[in-house]
């Protein structure tokens, strides 16, 4: 039982950072940003190389981070504030567009193989009675602690304060002198550097491949919705309950339901969980299980 | 070379029909489908299980088009809450459901491996005429198609459908039920997709579930958004050029003696990179939409 | 009542805590043209989008020829006959004026109508545009007329659908006085031919010169139910305006 919650943290906890960017992110610029996978997958593919020329991997991390920051900020400025005039299914539509560049460019630069972090193999500890590794609980403390800092610039900043009203109410927050571009461009910044720190994370403990950020796409939207964009606190709760399903569904034994000794759910199926998690939810509660400021779905 | 630009010609055909569908649906009804490779999966599927349960060819159509009416119809109730870029994650996540099924359920759809040795379309008829009477039946079809599409487009149903794109409100307040036109648009389109999987499927001999994969939804929303969305001339001009451009990466790939994955990459960048070239700087496509004319067309 | 057209009966509308509307309760008979007043915020937009089914009521009952409409879907108490047009008439930019028009009627635009030989009502459309002065633009795209010559394509729209009761909201507002007076022309037209008719307005000019019968909203509730030349005399209405007496005063001093 210890095992089963502490893998699905350790999963959560990577798809829980990139899942609140998403959402933070989505309740100033208006539309579902699918590139921002990509952006988690850029963030290990930097960090890898910056590892492979000889900077030591925090270092590595740090920097790769802060570059993905203001690549997201710079493709926001060019491309997305144009295509949102005209309109959010365009938006929608070109960052879909964009990932698919970076599909390629990831093809061409880390190859069609994965590809691991250069890291010690040490034996898994014990806690609590489960396994876990020493850089899976590093991992999982960093990534807990970005999410940390996020809640703490969103709730006790300046910044978190303008970055709540402009959500709200754009027109009002501009009226009131707030500065709605730049507010929307830091927390484009801190939703790209969220979304780099994922992917390390989730590279780090597993692999890191071209594939990494289109095989989380609707996962992370799944829980992203399903905590009511806009909700980053939502989104955290909504990644648990998305890792929660897709762990529980493949290893629970549901042979006694049917009369058999042993019956399980392919793993195949855990991600399908996930999706049929996220339309269940759209046709249930588009507005996702809590409510969110931002209502428009 | 010949037989290879009837094959490039043939799937131009088809690809053509999945064009002209989606066209439908996103140029005329506003229906930002992100599904489209599953309805065309019915048609795939449908001629797939025929074939393995020995039901023959019109059962598969049957099949196909049965198929690819109930997920049109499921499509169009999950679209009856929810915002236009949200019905696309929808349609999303519906299609790799599936997809993960197909891919899973290998007493139904032959899983992974897919179902093979499906007759082939006059295999009887020696070569090169069997692929040239291919050919004529996919470009009589493609005809047929955009007849059809036309007709509905240029009639009073059209301008309902156009009324209901830009100005929902104004549409409702003149008594329009815009579920139902939604729902009937999807299934007109279903059925043309599906019935461009059949064929494909008679063609090819082979169905499998990595040609379902939601990098071909996207593909022909290229083609659609590049041709000119609106158009149907456009979509198949879209259909025709990405598919001629996509037949001579390996070529390119070879004279430049690139690695094998650099086709994929390429292929990548041609979808995405067209993508978001033409919805920054040529929302219209190359063939734009006609506005005006007269009443009824 | 036979000839009651519309009956709005105790229908209440909150959103969230703010009550915009309560206790509301008036009718249309057949052939008026009944005026809806009030000060800004008074719920006059509300109490046109619940009637006419963007909005539903919290309580209260409507009942369209008899029938009760409360809650019922928008389009289909457009198609029982109640239409209404929109106070920023918003018109699509990939359609000329006169397909709008042609789109504006569903008989003949169904599925299946696409593929039966065509009956063209291209006269109806004709005579429309002539009416309403929409003629030299009916190849221009709907979306780059005139706020005004919007104005007059929604409500030839509206009265396309043959309505039997056209609700408008504040068709006057920001159109210019020539086209105002067509305006009227064309309303009573077609009231003469049993549109009734539902105005919210705030042109007193307007509203004098062709409705019978002007209802008051004020803060959510109705506060007058008169003729247009009574107003002026109703002390509950002037102080909806202008505020109470010694507010008045001082705005008047």
């Amino acid at each position: 039982m210890v095992q089963f919650v502490v893998d699905v943290l350790i999963r959560a906890v990577d798809l829980a950072l990139i899942a609140i960017g998403l959402s933070s992110v989505y309740s100033l610029i208006r539309f579902p940003n699918v590139a921002l996978v990509q952006y988690a997958t850029t963030g290990a593919l930097l960090a890898l190389f910056l590892q492979m020329i000889g900077l030591p991997l925090v270092v590595a991390g740090l920097v790769a981070c802060a570059l993905v920051g203001l690549l997201a900020v710079v493709l926001n400025i060019a491309l997305f504030e144009r295509l949102l005039r005209a309109g959010p299914a365009i938006a929608m539509i070109g960052s879909l567009a964009l990932s698919m560049l970076f599909s390629a460019i990831f093809l061409v630069t880390a190859g069609p193989r994965p590809q691991r972090f250069a890291l010690d193999i040490k034996p898994p500890l014990r806690f609590l009675g489960a396994r876990v590794t020493e850089h899976q609980m590093i991992s999982v403390a960093i990534s807990a602690l970005a999410i940390a800092v996020f809640a703490a610039i969103l709730f006790r900043t300046d910044l978190g304060r303008c970055m709540r009203a402009t959500a709200t109410n754009s027109v009002l927050a501009s009226a009131t002198g707030i500065d709605t571009r730049k507010v929307t461009n830091t927390v484009v910044f801190l939703s790209g550097v969220m979304a780099a720190l994922g992917g390390i994370g989730l590279s780090v403990k597993g692999e890191m491949s071209a594939q990494l950020g289109l095989d989380m796409l609707l996962p992370v939207f799944a829980a992203a919705i399903l905590g009511g964009l806009g909700n980053a606190l939502g989104a955290a709760v909504g990644t648990v309950v998305i890792a929660a399903a897709e762990t529980l569904v493949t290893n629970v034994n549901f042979g006694p339901l049917f009369g058999e000794s042993v019956l399980f759910i392919p793993a195949a199926y855990a991600t399908a969980t996930s999706f049929l998690l996220l339309v269940v939810v759209l046709l249930v509660k588009p507005y996702g299980l809590f409510v969110s400021e931002v209502k428009r779905v | 070379m010949f037989e290879f630009l009837i094959h490039v010609a043939i799937m131009a055909c088809l690809y053509g029909l999945l064009a002209l569908s989606l066209n439908l649906q996103v140029g005329f009804a506003g229906l930002v489908n992100f599904g489209q490779v599953i309805l065309f999966g019915c048609g795939t599927y449908g001629a797939s299980i025929a074939f393995s349960h020995q039901l023959g060819p019109v059962a598969g159509i049957a099949l196909g088009v049965a198929f690819a009416l109930l997920v049109a119809v499921a499509f169009a109730r999950l679209g009856r809450n929810l915002g236009a870029d949200y019905w696309g994650i929808a349609t999303l996540a519906v299609a790799e459901v599936l997809r993960i099924l197909a891919n899973n359920e290998t007493w139904l759809t032959g899983g992974a491996q897919g179902v093979g040795g499906i007759p082939l379309l006059f295999g009887d008829m020696p070569r090169p005429a069997g692929p040239l009477a291919t050919l004529g039946l996919c470009l009589a079809l493609l005809l047929a198609a955009w007849w059809l599409c036309s007709r509905l487009t240029g009639s009073r149903y059209g301008l309902a459908l156009k009324l209901m794109r830009e100005e929902p409100q104004l549409a409702v307040s003149l008594g329009y039920d815009l579920s139902v036109l939604k729902t009937q648009t999807l299934m007109v389109a279903a059925v043309m997709a599906a019935l461009s999987g059949f064929v494909f499927a008679h063609y090819i001999t082979f169905v499998g579930p990595d040609q379902l994969v939601a990098s071909e939804t996207f593909l022909i929303w290229a083609m659609v958004i590049i041709g000119g969305s609106g158009n149907h001339l456009g979509a198949i001009v879209g259909a025709f050029l990405m598919q001629f451009l996509f037949a001579f990466v390996p070529f390119v790939k070879d004279a430049f003696q690139l690695p094998s994955e650099y086709v994929a990459a390429m292929r990548l960048t041609l979808v995405g990179g067209g993508l978001l070239a033409f919805l920054m700087w040529r929302t219209q496509g190359l063939v734009p939409e006609r506005i005006g004319g007269r009443g009824n067309g | 009542m036979a000839d009651t057209v519309l009956a709005v009966e105790a229908v209440a509308k909150a959103f969230a805590a703010h009550k915009v509307l309560t206790d509301v309760r008036f009718r249309v008979r057949a052939g008026e043209i009944v005026g809806l007043l009030g000060p800004n915020g008074s719920g006059k937009s509300t109490l046109l989008n619940v009637v006419s089914g963007f909005s539903r009521p919290d309580a209260g009952e409507i009942l369209f020829r008899n029938e009760s409409v409360a809650g019922m879907p928008a389009h289909r108490i457009a198609r029982h006959g109640l239409v209404r047009t929109f106070q920023l008439p918003s018109m699509p930019h990939r359609m000329s004026v006169r397909q709008v028009l042609h789109a504006g009627s569903r008989e003949g635009a169904g599925l299946f109508d696409a593929f039966t030989p065509r009956r063209g009502d291209h006269s109806q459309v004709d005579v429309l545009l002539e009416q309403f002065a929409l003629t030299a633009v009916a190849d221009q795209p709907a979306s780059s007329l005139s706020g005004g010559q919007k104005k007059l394509l929604s409500i030839a729209l509206a009265l396309r659908t043959k309505p039997k009761l056209l609700c408008l909201d504040e068709p006057t507002a920001g159109v210019h006085p020539q086209l105002r007076s067509r305006m009227v022309e064309l309303l009573r037209a077609f009231n003469g031919r049993g549109v009734a008719m539902l105005v919210v307005e705030h042109d007193m000019h307007f509203i004098r010169e062709l409705c019978s019968r002007c209802i008051v909203l004020d803060r959510g509730e109705i506060i007058a139910d008169c003729a247009p030349d009574e107003l002026a005399k109703n002390e509950r209405v002037v102080e909806a305006y202008l505020g109470k007496s010694v507010e008045r005063q001082k705005v008047l001093a």
